[in-house]
């Protein structure tokens, strides 16, 4: 039966093999189960054609001979196939249900494996919904074509061939009659499924339209009242549900037209044989039809039916498989653009200076970002990095964190050019804290130890205490149990950055990372990650992207940066003095802070050239 | 059936609200208005195509035994052989064309009844009070317009319908079996209560299985997205084999939630397939023997029941009839189970549907073309209903033409004041005049005409920059007039510079604006409005100071004959202001002009002191660190 309707979107039109064989691929280690529900489907078809014959042999060896003991046979043999094709159903349901799960799981697995080692510039390509799909709706649709698309090809094939096989067996002549219907129904099919798709994908893509309007209206419910645009915003809405009405219901005409079609079409052929089977049986044309044998017919023909009416879906599923899997298994192809020297060697300790020795660095070739780029910095120097979006700032950062290598130059750590390190020996002795600090769901506890796996309680809440999380943790009912939510939604941008705070801490890091928050923090809270930061930097090389002020003036240096240059480089002091760039960025946060405090707002505005 | 339906024209009249009800089935019986005859015509039709299913079954029993009995020997034989043979492709084709027509109008009234629940939805969130759209999530809202409707349609679509087919098929065809042979169609639905009831039990657990499944799943996707929204925590702390391991308990655990829900179908289908095997064996056993006791002849007596025989051609007609009774229940706790989730849809649009609309057209005072702009607040107080008062004793006037400034921290009510020009809010306690006029006595919609607002957050629509800024003039518009609104929102330039220009898509599809540029193209479409009174909510904040005071000046060109309103934090912004309203905690501490104001001791000259203040501070600073 046809209940699932065909589904969304678009698909290549091909059939691509070799992906198709890649796909099958996916089965490999459960074979077993492969080869047992393909058994059994096929057994369950064959079977369901052999009790339409034995209906027929019913009717004429025992019912119509008047043969009791036959019936009785026949009967038994009914008894013991039923509870065989039981078993085999269970079999094919149980091990198909099994393998779908199975793949998909071991593809889930393997897709989320794969994307922990792949370079963070794979992610600023890619969105995080695009990876999503393939995840989820993509290893659903590869995991239902190895398992239920198999099945519904087996059957399909072996429902057809046993019948005809049958009908053969029983009266050839007749059976002639028949195969031309085949393709005919198959021909139907086509051109059903083509009309049908077309229609459901343009409904599918109003449907995403009114989504999205409705979203606009009720987020912009405001404007729309205040400009008085009632009417024509519903005009304009009604266009698209008017057009998804129209689309839809053209999809649906064409579905409700496509089962008689079929029917019909068949029905020419059952109209035949009746004619030609009463002819025989009348006039005793060449061999006769029996009365068992032309209600196995019919039954035959019926049953055919099913599977042709169902190829058109299973060949539209199978190509939205297909195309599903190619882009999953594009995913899954993608080499990671940061990968470890095959000689990388751990070390025991990254500590020492840091040298950007003539580094260069471009996303993508036309457009540089840093070109012969110099920096030294000590040991236990902190540097606050300032300059407005796209100064080059975060580059220089992820860099740092060899998030990106260098496309030109090194950089080094102590004498050793960072790339003969592992990734491993870098990124686990940097600590880091982001601009919008991520947390992950699960309790405050959870997130702190996260810095470092195997710390006790104790070192946990030590953490804390020490970045100033202690107090606004001890707050909450459940302390440091709290959940803190998907994305640490429940708490606030300054709370998460504590967290974060603490859980750098925790890690006890060589080289600590900080992106200051743009968005505005109560003043309590400020201090608090002042404190946290000023813990952190201590005795440790820092590197600060700075948006407030009294960060960048307790910082060793100012580096101010336009377009990946250093334009100035210098002590607040010296900055000040020199009355160029860093002076105008600093009078101007200045203003902000200053106004925001006396206005008693509690919010200290950072600073966001 | 034409494949170009058009939307009934009874679309636009149809009351949705009238038609709801707290009665499920009542309710959607209404929404049926209109399509009633429709709906019950495709299920009527889906009765013929059965009968007509069920006359061929019949016509082959004629087949058997007049045709191909070779006892028989009937006259006119070959005419006959013709006349079925034609008969049954007929009884096919009937049989198909009202399958189709059911199909057709079905989908008719299915599609027809979510369209209007569509734009019903559309018209009436966009009517509701302000006060419901801000306690409501947007993604609830959301889902109850899209997946709740679609649950409708899908009910009419497919549920009703489907039941309707499952039942057809059973009276229809337990109705020719017991024109047939009564006792042998007793005999053969023995099982069918038994599996009824299995199959509603099974799909009960069914459905709470693939719940559990679903929120796995859901689980598991909130792992991913975390994980790959993380992904620079992850990287930072090398925590990639944590995370494996993270990952793979939720999708293990999703894989065996999976499989559970796989095992019960495994064991439902056999089972039911046992149970309908038996039935059927049973009664070809019985009815062969009947067969075999000869047409007419008395086979058995089982207590009051008299078993007698019957001819072949009715055994096969019975073969037949027998799969189309039993195996279509098998579904029947499916659809009845889906169809549950339907109506709980049905109660959740109900939920929004009787929310009342903001009336926008009611008032006593009539329109009138010339608005002076004389405004009085007297004695005005206000709170939103659930919460502490948020006016208290407001009660100034202005004259036309003049500017008001409002100076207040956040949360002084300065917004709400002015959400009351425009009846955003409804007030009841005081009274706003506008030309000698109670506020309340014009209608809604007069008001926002009359009233441009610029608020503090922009919003712009997911369309061209040109659309953006006459969005709020219902009429066409010349280029000039668009330009001289840009020019004076001082944003012209800046629109010019992007790819194509003012046909540039802004939002998801277009080009991003930043905040200054976004609160210039909506005072642009404000302007454009040519309001009688504008009110400017803080609305250049974002705006650089050398282009704030450009606008400033432009500003000042056009407020010479419009009473303006401007809510603003810095003195710059409201010193020319013809009165300026210093305002805290919901009161009006301090009005006068600039002039005045600073004549007294009071919050406005702290302000402008502190201003001054910081400008000294920082010359001190930063002739600390020069020295």
């Amino acid at each position: 039966m046809s209940e699932h309707s065909f589904q969304e979107e678009e698909f290549d039109t091909s059939l691509n093999g070799g992906t198709l064989l890649r796909i099958l691929g996916l089965t490999r280690p459960h074979w077993k189960s492969v080869a047992g529900f393909i058994f059994a489907i096929g057994m369950v078809a064959l079977l369901e054609a052999y009790l339409n014959f034995l209906n027929a042999q019913l009717i004429d060896d025992a019912i119509l001979a008047g043969n009791v003991d036959r019936l009785w046979q026949i009967a038994t043999i009914y008894g013991v196939m039923w509870i065989g094709f039981a078993f085999l159903v269970f079999t094919f349901i149980y091990l198909a249900g099994q393998l779908s799960q199975r793949v998909q799981y071991d593809l889930r697995k393997r897709l989320f494996g794969h994307l922990q080692n792949l370079s963070l510039s794979y992610y600023t390509k890619t969105p995080v919904g695009w990876i999503m799909s393939r995840a989820t709706s993509d290893t659903e649709r590869i995991a239902e074509l190895v398992s239920w698309g198999l099945i519904d090809t087996t059957w399909a094939v072996m429902n057809i061939t046993a019948a005809l096989g049958f009908m053969f067996y029983i009266n050839w002549q007749l059976t002639l009659v028949v195969v031309p219907l085949i393709p005919v129904l198959i021909y139907i099919s086509i051109w059903f499924k083509e009309r049908i798709l077309v229609h459901y994908r343009e409904s599918r893509r109003y449907n995403s339209e009114i989504t999205g309007d409705y979203n606009e209206m009720i987020t912009g419910v405001r404007i729309i009242k205040g400009l008085n645009r009632e009417k024509t915003s519903l005009s304009e809405f009604g266009k698209l549900t008017r057009g998804m009405y129209t689309s839809s219901y053209r999809a649906a005409w064409y579905s409700a037209l496509f089962l008689p079609a079929i029917q019909i079409a068949s029905s020419l052929v059952v109209g035949g044989i009746i004619f030609f089977g009463g002819l025989q049986v009348q006039n005793e044309v060449g061999v006769g039809l029996t009365i068992g044998g032309l209600n196995a017919f019919i039954g035959y023909i019926t049953f055919m039916l099913w599977p042709v009416q169902d190829m058109a879906r299973v060949y539209a599923s199978m190509q939205h498989a297909i195309a599903s899997a190619e882009r999953t298994f594009s995913l899954l192809d993608t080499e990671a653009e940061i990968v470890d020297k095959p000689n990388a060697i751990e070390v025991d300790s990254i500590a020492g200076d840091i040298t950007f020795e003539d580094v260069g660095f471009y996303y993508n070739e036309d457009d540089v970002i840093l070109e012969n780029f110099n920096l030294h910095i000590k040991q236990g120097e902190t540097i606050a990095l300032v300059g407005h979006t796209g100064s080059g700032k975060s580059t220089l950062v992820n860099l740092l964190c060899r998030f990106y290598e260098p496309t030109g130059g090194r950089i080094l750590f102590g004498d050793t050019d960072y790339t003969d390190l592992t990734q491993n020996t870098i990124q686990s002795r940097i600590g880091m804290v982001l601009q919008t600090p991520h947390l992950f769901s699960g309790s405050i506890r959870d997130n702190i130890r996260y810095g470092r796996l195997d710390a006790s309680d104790e070192e946990v809440e030590q953490a804390a205490q020490l970045s100033g999380a202690h107090d606004f943790i001890a707050e909450f009912d459940d302390g440091y149990e709290e959940q803190v939510g998907e994305g640490g939604v429940l708490l606030s941008t300054g709370q998460k950055q504590l967290i974060s705070l603490a859980r750098a801490v925790l890690s006890k890091p060589e080289l600590f990372i900080m992106d200051e928050a743009t968005s505005s923090v109560d003043t309590i809270t400020e201090y608090l990650i002042q404190k946290g930061m000023e813990h952190l930097m201590q005795g440790r090389t820092s590197v600060i992207i700075a948006h407030r002020l009294s960060t960048i003036k307790n910082a060793d240096r100012i580096i101010v940066l336009d377009h990946g240059k250093i334009i100035e480089m210098g002590s607040h002091a010296e900055l000040i003095r020199q009355q160029g760039h860093y002076y105008t960025l600093y009078t101007k946060q200045f203003r902000k802070e200053a106004e925001a405090k006396y206005r008693g707002d509690g919010h200290e505005e950072p600073l966001t050239a | 059936m034409p494949l170009h339906a058009d939307v009934a024209q009874t679309e636009t009249n149809f009351n949705v609200k009238a038609s709801i009800s707290r009665n499920r089935i009542q309710g959607l019986w209404q929404l049926l208005k209109g399509y009633r005859g429709r709906y019950i015509g495709a299920i009527f039709m889906l009765g013929i195509s059965a009968v007509a299913n069920t006359a061929s079954l019949l016509l082959l029993r004629y087949v058997v035994d007049t045709l191909l009995n070779p006892e028989a020997e009937p006259a006119n034989f070959f005419t006959l052989l013709v006349m079925t043979s034609l008969l049954f492709i007929g009884l096919a084709t009937m049989r198909g064309g009202f399958a189709f027509i059911s199909g057709a109008w079905a989908a008719e009234a299915s599609e027809g009844i979510a369209l209007r629940l569509r734009d019903y939805m559309f018209d009436h969130l966009q009517h509701l009070t302000f006060t419901y759209h801000d306690k409501m999530q947007t993604g609830e809202l959301i889902q109850r317009s899209t997946s709740d409707i679609f649950a409708i349609q899908q009910f009419f679509a497919s549920q009703a319908i489907g039941i309707g087919r499952i039942l057809l098929l059973f009276v229809v065809n337990f109705a020719a079996l017991l024109w047939l042979d009564v006792p042998l169609a007793l005999f053969s639905v023995l099982v069918v209560p038994l599996v009824i009831i299995m199959s509603l039990v099974f799909f009960q657990h069914i459905s709470k299985a693939y719940e559990k499944f679903q929120e796995q799943d859901e689980r598991v996707s909130t792992a991913l997205q975390e994980n790959l929204s993380g992904v620079r925590v992850v990287k930072a702390f090398a925590r990639q084999d944590y995370e494996i391991e993270r990952f793979e308990k939720e999708n293990h655990e999703k894989y065996e939630l999976g499989l559970s829900f796989m095992r019960l179908h495994a064991f439902y289908w056999p089972v039911t397939d046992v149970l309908t095997g038996y039935q059927m064996l049973a009664g070809f056993v019985l009815g062969a023997f009947l067969v075999m006791a000869g047409e007419g002849n008395v086979f058995a007596t089982v207590g009051p029941i008299t078993l007698t025989g019957i001819s072949i051609g009715t055994y096969i007609s019975y073969m037949a009839m027998l799969g189309w009774i039993i195996n279509p229940l098998r579904n029947l706790g499916r659809l009845i189970v889906q169809m549950t989730t339907g109506m709980v849809s049905y109660n959740r649009l109900v939920e929004v549907f009787e929310e009342d609309w903001e009336l926008l057209g009611l008032g006593e005072k009539a329109p009138v073309d010339n608005v002076q702009g004389n405004i009085s607040f007297k004695n005005l107080n206000f709170d939103y209903r659930e919460g502490p008062q948020v006016l208290h004793d407001i009660d100034f006037d202005v004259e036309a033409g003049q500017t008001i400034a409002l100076l207040g921290s956040t949360g002084s009510g300065k917004t709400t004041l002015m959400a009351l020009l425009t009846r955003f809010y409804d007030y009841d306690n005081g009274s706003i005049l506008l030309d000698g006029v109670e506020l309340n006595q014009y209608p809604k919609y007069f008001l926002r005409d009359t009233i441009g607002v610029v608020e503090q957050e922009p919003f712009l629509f997911s369309t061209s920059i040109r659309e953006n800024i006459t969005y709020g003039v219902h009429r066409e518009v010349t280029d000039e007039e668009v330009f001289a609104a840009t020019r004076a929102a001082a944003v012209h330039d800046v629109i010019l510079e992007f790819p194509e220009g003012y046909a540039t898509k802004v939002g998801e599809r277009g080009v991003t604006l930043s905040g200054g540029q976004k609160q210039r193209v909506t005072l642009a479409r404000t302007l454009l409005k040519n309001p009688k009174i504008l009110i400017l909510d803080d609305a250049t904040s974002s705006v650089d100071t050398e282009t704030e005071s450009q606008i400033r000046d432009a500003l000042n060109n056009m407020m010479d004959n419009r009473t303006s309103f401007i809510i603003a934090h810095r003195i710059q912004s409201v010193m020319d202001a013809d009165l300026i309203l210093v305002m805290d905690k919901g009161r009006i501490i301090q009005r006068g002009t600039h002039d005045e104001l600073m004549a007294l001791d009071g919050v406005y000259r702290q302000t402008y002191d502190m201003q001054a203040q910081i400008e000294s501070d920082l010359e001190k600073e930063i002739a600390n660190v020069g020295a």
